[in-house]
């Protein structure tokens, strides 16, 4: 036990994907993966972890887990996580330990996007977009599904470009219909795509940014990060140089695991968890007429946990428990 | 000296006022190009997202003058009266511009239902500002006025060769600077000639006896500009052969009172029609030739 | 005059209680339905009936009232004044109306909304009523709703520190429950002292310097918290100390020309309803070094969309973090509450680095002042 080095776990649980790291001391990657959450985010993380688990040498012991993302706080039930962090702290602390004079901070993910501003290491202002896909890593895939290529290329196809076309993005309706039409109209593919890669950058700036002052050093991340047109047109739109780390995607990741680490309590974590039963369920408490939406979180059929309970009677808690007694 | 005038929202209404005044000053003025859609586009990058698209385009036509002239004129507008209200858009935009671009000069008259905020008194104050005479600025203002008479008189004249015209007729119940814009209602015009039908404009109509009339819809109505545009309906209801009530996304005013219409006019088809910054034309042709399908049947 | 008069009428807060007691004592014989809380079924009727962007807090009210008049109320009571509210009542009896319901609306708003006219409306209800009947329910009334804003507010302000956590919950129940009891105005004075006594001895472990968060926005998504997701509830959770100036109290004392001068420098003119109250209380939150702001408004709400840029500009000036939140039927908590969280960590994250480096060497902590 005493030789065993102490390590980190964090997990990102997306709407879209479910990313892992685990780190060492030094905020060193060790191990890494990420996986179609799929809807399921319990099912998402246990092949996650077995993933993380089989990339690890015996040395190790996971003593801390840091859990961010939409689905925080299921999955950080789930592990018994030391820390559940919201997705701006999170990405925020696993940015600024790869890049400390960052400054900007633009996040563009399967589904959301976040615009993040540091100043002196200090998160001063943040932006979220999580009401339109318009702009994100899903609206891209379903284009390049259209346009027939693989949204891995998208990247170095736009980048090939002469004269993008100009896509109206604000929707993923008319910015579909709209890219129908110049298809049809005799666009070349590759303008297409450098034009919607541009329709991205530009979306996300006037959606996220309006009314904020940008500074370098700039650093983007999350999925689409990976998209080096989308990295061309921010430069274009922005005029600043944009740094993208090797790691961009994980950087949820990489933060939880560091606010995890540094939260002061630690107890070895059990990779165990893939074989217990969870679950969930969501019910209307009629406790009173407050008609609490409470989710339970069950744990081999026990539960564990309680969401969305507003009332002081704990009326919707005895509730929960008789549900679980009937989901068993 | 040169005043700039951003071409959106009140321009449609005041236009022939604030000319004269400035041009009977002597004062030249330089009036914002036709909406396109690099300047609608400049316009939201400054914008709330919330706010409505034709404040959008205005804060577009006040950036495109920005360095052409002296000073912009954004008036601030309330209302005229206990019932006449104008929309809550109007009573901010001038903080909004001032706000949004901090270093432009702007030129601005309060028009109020509350305190001593006559038009004449602020044109007297314009005039002022401008090194004018209160005399010479009340000369001025009462030449504007009856421009303005002129100008709607012009516009009701119009409006009865427009009714006399031979074949079908649709009754447009806008604000003036959502139909008359170049981007958002002249798409819709063109649509409307190509189907071969006539055009009435709600606001070609008298104002007072629209007032009037919109009582027939709404009693409890207050926003001035919504009773000059609805009341047209019972007015021309039996000269004209649907009615289309136009609005871009998200009005405020129109939200309420297009679903009294909806509810009060029964006898006439009516259709409205959303306009927003993403809208495709394609869409607009189909709405519009089934409509005129529709007046065609009856 | 219907058989037996009931009423309801929309939700607001906790002042339902207040309304409730009022109508009992003016009109004896009638029954008062309160709405029940706002839950997605609220929604779902009053969205499914609403005009389609129409701001929330007019699809929440139809709610309102549609779940009121299934429990058999027929006398329906709306106000309204400033901005698109005005015009609510109108639109909303029209639409009930053709929904086929038989009720008296009485709405008192902008021009109606006076005494007098209230005074008539009950007269013909209750032909018995007089004035002085009248002006007393209106004193218990206004004592009741003054009692309930003075301790709110310092609920609001000090329960993320009480030291035995429920404290100040247990003792608003006692406060509701007693101004459910009586209309007697000596009674109430009596109460008034007993409960601010008792509100005052709440034991608080205040740290030295609170994190602090103003709230500003519109009328209804301030005081109506099932609009925001009982976001004052989150932020205190995490140990913040939360102001917010608007209260029924505030709307009956404010005075245009008093917030309009707190706005200086800002706004040269009101921007419609409440914006320039927003304005005025943000520079303030501003000058007294609060932590942060939380600007919240319904969708589309045009006055506070008016006093965003300003908001904005205060922003940069003061240093001093703003978060913008907008509310419709359609928002989803989960990302309400991803922001309010990270706001509350980026406020303690600020706190911490500015403590770390005690001497300000690069210019925090100092303010610039807004020019005029």
């Amino acid at each position: 036990m005493h030789e065993r080095t102490r390590v980190f776990l964090g997990v990102d649980v997306g709407s879209i994907s479910t990313k892992g790291v685990i780190i060492n001391n030094e905020n060193e990657v060790l191990s890494s993966d990420y996986i179609w959450t799929e809807g399921n985010p319990i099912e998402a993380t246990k092949q996650l972890i077995r993933s993380l688990q089989s990339g690890l040498d015996d040395g190790v012991a996971v003593t801390a887990v840091g859990v961010t993302g939409s689905a925080r706080k299921l999955v950080g039930a789930m592990l018994g996580a030391q820390v559940t962090k919201n997705e701006i702290t999170a990405h925020a602390v696993g940015t600024l330990s790869r890049y400390p004079q960052a400054r900007t901070i633009l996040e563009i993910g399967g589904q959301d996007s976040k615009l993040i501003l540091l100043d002196g290491g200090v998160v001063v202002d943040y932006a979220m977009n999580t009401l339109c896909a318009a702009g994100t890593g899903a609206f891209l895939s379903s284009q390049a599904k259209r346009l027939g290529v693989r949204v891995e290329d998208m990247g170095a196809i736009a980048l090939t470009s002469q004269s993008p076309s100009k896509i109206a993005a604000r929707c993923t309706v008319f910015a579909e219909s709209d890219m129908i039409h110049k298809a049809q109209t005799g666009h070349k593919k590759e303008d297409l795509i450098a034009g919607l890669c541009h329709a991205v950058a530009a979306n996300y700036l006037n959606n996220l940014a309006k009314g904020k002052r940008l500074r370098e050093p700039v650093v983007f991340q999350g999925g689409v990060s990976k998209n080096a047109g989308v990295v061309r047109a921010f430069e274009e739109e922005t005029g600043f140089e944009i740094l993208v780390d090797p790691n961009s995607h994980l950087m949820g990741a990489v933060g939880a695991a560091i606010l995890a680490k540094e939260a002061g309590e630690e107890s070895e974590f059990d990779f165990h968890i893939t074989d217990v039963f969870f679950s969930t369920v969501a019910h209307e408490c009629e406790g009173c007429s407050n008609r609490c939406e409470v989710v339970s979180f069950l744990k081999d059929g026990e539960v564990m946990d309680l969401w969305g309970n507003r009332c002081p009677k704990g009326a919707a808690v005895r509730h929960a428990a008789d549900c679980a007694q009937r989901e068993r | 000296m040169i005043i700039g005038i951003p071409k959106g929202l009140l321009y449609y209404r005041y236009e022939a006022l604030w000319r004269s005044f400035f041009h009977t000053l002597k004062i030249e003025t330089l009036v914002s190009q036709n909406t396109d859609y690099g300047l609608m586009a400049e316009g939201i990058r400054n914008t709330a997202d919330e706010s409505c698209l034709p404040a959008k385009i205005y804060l577009g036509h006040v950036r495109s003058l920005a360095g052409k002239c002296d000073y912009i004129l954004v008036p601030r507008f309330d209302g005229t009266g206990k019932n006449e209200k104008l929309c809550e858009r109007f009573f901010g935009m001038y903080d909004t511009v001032k706000n949004t671009f901090p270093g432009v000069r702007l030129l601005d008259y309060n028009l109020s239902s509350k305190g001593l905020h006559s038009e004449a008194r602020g044109f007297v104050e314009m005039g002022a500002r401008l090194g004018k005479h209160p005399f010479v600025s009340l000369f001025a203002y009462n030449q504007a006025k009856k421009t303005q008479k002129e100008q709607q008189a012009a516009q009701v004249r119009r409006q009865k060769k427009r009714l006399a015209a031979e074949g079908a007729k649709i009754l447009l119940v806008s604000q003036p600077y959502v139909i008359h814009d170049t981007q958002l209602g002249k798409p819709l015009l063109q649509i409307l000639k190509d189907l071969n039908i006539t055009p009435v404009f709600s606001d070609d109509c008298d104002a007072a006896e629209c007032v009037k009339a919109s009582r027939k819809i709404s009693k409890q109505l207050y926003w001035s500009m919504n009773k000059e545009s609805i009341g047209s309906i019972p007015l021309l209801q039996n000269q004209v052969d649907g009615v289309i009530l136009l609005t871009a996304y998200p009005c405020g005013t129109d939200s309420l009172v297009n679903e009294m219409v909806m509810r009060k006019v029964r006898d006439i088809p009516v259709i409205q029609i959303l306009l927003d910054e993403q809208q495709g034309e394609a869409g607009l042709q189909t709405r519009l030739e089934s409509f005129a399908d529709i007046i065609a049947k009856r | 005059m219907p058989q037996s008069v009931i009423f309801t009428f929309p939700r607001l807060g906790d002042y339902h209680i207040v309304i409730k007691s009022f109508l009992r004592e003016i009109v004896p014989a009638a029954h008062v339905i309160v709405p029940p809380p706002v839950t997605q079924k609220t929604l779902d009727l009053g969205s499914r009936y609403s005009p389609d962007f129409i701001c929330s807090p007019f699809k929440v009210t139809l709610g309102n009232y549609l779940e009121g008049l299934e429990q058999g109320a027929n006398v329906l009571l709306q106000t309204g004044m400033g901005c698109r509210f005005g015009y609510y009542g109108e639109v909303q009896e029209q639409i009930l109306r053709d929904l086929g319901y038989d009720f008296q609306f009485l709405c008192f708003s902008c021009g109606q909304a006076r005494l007098d006219r209230v005074y008539a409306a009950m007269k013909r209800l209750n032909p018995s009523l007089n004035p002085a009947q009248f002006a007393h329910a209106l004193l218990a009334g206004a004592k009741k709703i003054h009692m309930m804003d003075k301790f709110n507010r310092y609920m609001r302000e000090n329960m993320a520190f009480e030291k035995a956590q429920g404290s100040f919950l247990r003792l608003q129940s006692n406060l509701y429950e007693a101004l459910q009891k009586t209309n007697n105005i000596s009674l109430l004075h009596q109460t008034s002292g007993a409960i601010f006594a008792a509100m005052n001895k709440i034991p608080l472990e205040t740290p030295q310097r609170p994190l602090r968060v103003g709230v500003v926005g519109d009328l209804y998504t301030l005081m109506e918290p099932s609009s925001n997701f009982y976001l004052e509830n989150e932020l205190i959770k995490q140990g913040i100390s939360v102001s917010r100036m608007m209260s029924v109290s505030f709307l009956f004392l404010r005075s245009n020309a008093r917030s309009l001068r707190g706005a200086q420098g800002y706004l040269k003119y009101t921007v419609g309803a409440n914006g320039v109250d927003s304005v005025c209380q943000c520079k303030r939150y501003a000058q007294m070094g609060f932590d942060g702001i939380v600007h919240m408004k319904s969708f589309g709400c045009t006055p506070e969309i008016n006093a965003t840029p300003a908001l904005q500009r205060l922003s940069r000036d003061y240093k001093i973090p703003i978060l913008h939140l907008s509310f419709d039927t359609q928002t989803s908590e989960t990302g309400v509450q991803t922001r309010i969280e990270a706001f509350s960590d980026m406020l303690a994250m600020k706190r911490k680095a500015q403590a770390a480096s005690a001497a300000p060497a690069f210019g925090k902590g100092e303010r610039s002042v807004g020019n005029a």
